[in-house]
């Protein structure tokens, strides 16, 4: 298993598996529905991520197939010191790959990247009733920042 | 013809009227004299108390309970008729009660459930553990199901048995063994393809795994096609219905995805616990099969393709869930011998090995008569096998060491055979002195 930043030729794997997370997240709440043209969305989304100086996306590949992917970028924190944060927006392992370490080798990795491009923390964007992924994340020492809240109007 | 006779039907109202229920509670000592209530009850009983207060397992020896057994359900499933609630559900319940009594020779006592919730299913039925030596949860709707028997079986000391899910896959598996002895196949080795992953073959998947069945070998089927990892729906399966989920990732080992054609292609044997038939399944998706394929189709009371059709089609042995057809897969085949031998060695559990010991000895049993393409089960008459079950789950309890009670081979034999065939006398005495009566013309 490789982990490496991802090439503009696997935008269409990549870009599947973040469907995949959206429309997971979709399970948590109906403010999650995702768009029609989704997959679309996240290609270009994907593609203009990949080679960004402030973006990181970030894949584990089983030979030439997408396994896994992480996608962050790195945003300032105006008020608060410390002052740059890698954000993670994205975070998906197909099933057939989970609690084999991958995801702690992948957050490893991306943590290293993430600091070399400046960021002094690590966060995470979850679902607050994702009780799997934040669960991921606590054990590995996150703990929780903020709590957004929504509604319709 | 498909449909439950006219008939039945009809009798079946006239005479649960006529009886008003299937089953009472009997007295089971001798009243000989008022005096005797001294005894049996107060000032006499304080003393049976204090003894069980001192030593709760001796409630097993001193009253009912090693015999007694809790049919449980909330109505959200029953039979094929769906969610009709406790009231709805007891008639179906008093059913299950007499044939536990007069197969099994257990006491069991109907007890539907007004609850809605897992939670408030759960309480009751721990509420109910210190009067009862098992609990049979029945008819109760899926996902539910799986997690109300597992929190059950972990938080109680007595067996909690799902016999939608253990029963059917216990025969299931039975049924199995031998229609592969038929066919020259072994376990090992064998494509088997579950149609319908509700409680019958989320159960049966795992059942067949730790008898011996390559997990990559198995494919299993829901109502969106074959279950597998990259599957669209397999993140919604891993927060709504993990058992499916968890078997999308271990099943499969080709990797295999499509409908129940591309499923089949191939298959040694299709187990179909998917809805009502006649024509669920299609001659086209049986005929690309291996040759001397097997088929059981486990709807009831519409099998999910009618057995002349499945031969038509290539199959060599057909099961169905029905009595009027060879080779009924039917559940009654086995709950009542399992109780019988878990209550029998006062058992904390049923496990899995203990349904595997049970499908066996079921099995050989059958072979015993001479197995052939229409006779792969015995049926309820050749009733001489339930004693034998039950000792071999008596026994499997005791190498489980789930067994309060250790018996040996000889001695699970004897309880069981002499305890069903007290049931069997009880109901012809009560027939023979009129006291239960024959039905109204």
């Amino acid at each position: 298993m490789q982990i490496r930043r991802a090439k503009k030729d696997e935008v269409d794997a990549v870009a599947d598996l973040i469907v995949r997370t959206k429309r997971l997240n979709n399970e948590f709440d109906p403010l999650f529905a995702v768009v029609p043209d989704v997959k679309a969305r996240a290609e270009k989304h994907v593609l203009a991520s990949i080679g960004a100086p402030d973006k990181l996306v970030l894949i584990a590949a089983e030979g030439t197939k997408v396994v896994g992917v992480l996608q962050a970028e790195r945003r300032e924190r105006t008020f608060y010191e410390p002052h740059e944060e890698g954000f993670i927006t994205d975070f998906y392992i197909l099933p057939e790959y989970r609690r084999k370490a991958l995801g702690n080798d992948m957050i490893l990795q991306a943590s290293a990247e993430l600091k070399k491009m400046g960021a002094q923390i690590i966060v995470a964007d979850v679902p607050a009733l994702n009780e799997i992924a934040n669960h991921f994340y606590t054990k590995r020492g996150f703990r929780s920042l903020t709590n957004i809240v929504g509604k319709s109007p | 013809m498909l449909k439950p006779k006219e008939d039945s039907s009809k009798k079946a109202l006239r005479y649960s009227r006529f009886y008003g229920g299937k089953v009472t509670v009997a007295p089971k000592v001798p009243v000989r004299s008022l005096e005797d209530f001294s005894i049996w009850y107060t000032p006499g009983v304080a003393a049976v108390s204090r003894l069980i207060e001192s030593d709760p397992e001796m409630s097993f020896e001193y009253t009912g309970r090693w015999n007694t057994v809790a049919v449980v359900t909330d109505g959200s499933r029953v039979l094929g008729l769906g969610n009709i609630g406790p009231e709805g559900a007891l008639p179906v319940m008093e059913g299950k009660a007499l044939i536990y009594n007069y197969l099994g020779g257990v006491n069991a006592i109907p007890l539907p459930a007004r609850v809605k919730t897992e939670d408030e299913l759960i309480s009751f039925v721990k509420a109910l553990e210190p009067s009862l030596g098992g609990v049979n949860l029945e008819d109760i709707e899926s996902p539910k199901c799986f997690d109300v028997l597992e929190r059950l079986r972990a938080e109680m000391k007595i067996p909690v048995w799902h016999d939608d899910q253990q029963g059917t896959a216990g025969v299931t598996l039975a049924a199995l063994f031998n229609a592969l002895e038929l066919t020259d196949r072994r376990l090992r080795g064998s494509k088997i393809v579950l149609f319908g992953a509700g409680a019958a073959n989320i159960a049966a998947e795992r059942l067949l795994v730790k008898a011996g069945a390559n997990p990559r070998d198995l494919i299993v089927l829901d109502s969106k096609g074959i279950l597998h990892p990259e599957r669209e729906d397999i993140d919604k399966l891993l927060l709504r219905n993990r058992w499916k989920h968890d078997i999308a990732l271990r099943t499969n080992g080709e990797r295999v995805s499509g409908g129940l054609k591309e499923a089949l292609d191939g298959a040694d044997a299709l187990v179909a616990a998917a809805g009502q038939g006649p024509e669920m399944i299609k001659p086209d998706q049986i005929s690309v099969m291996n040759k001397r394929a097997i088929t059981f189709f486990l709807a009831n009371p519409v099998p999910e393709m009618l057995p002349k059709a499945a031969h038509e089609a290539g199959a060599e042995i057909v099961a169905t869930g029905r009595s009027d057809y060879p080779n009924q897969v039917n559940n009654s085949l086995l709950f009542p011998a399992i109780f019988r031998g878990a209550l029998d060695v006062r058992a904390r559990t049923i496990t899995d090995r203990m349904v595997i010991e049970a499908a066996k000895q079921l099995a050989e049993f059958a072979r015993g008569k001479g197995i052939s393409k229409n006779y792969i089960l015995p049926t309820m008459v050749q009733w001489e096998f339930y004693p034998r079950v039950a000792a071999t789950v008596g026994q499997a309890a005791v190498r489980e060491g789930v067994a309060r009670k250790k018996l040996s081979s000889k001695e699970s034999l004897s309880v069981a055979t002499r305890t069903i065939e007290h049931s069997r006398k009880v109901m012809d005495s009560l027939r023979r002195n009129g006291i239960i009566l024959d039905p109204p013309e």
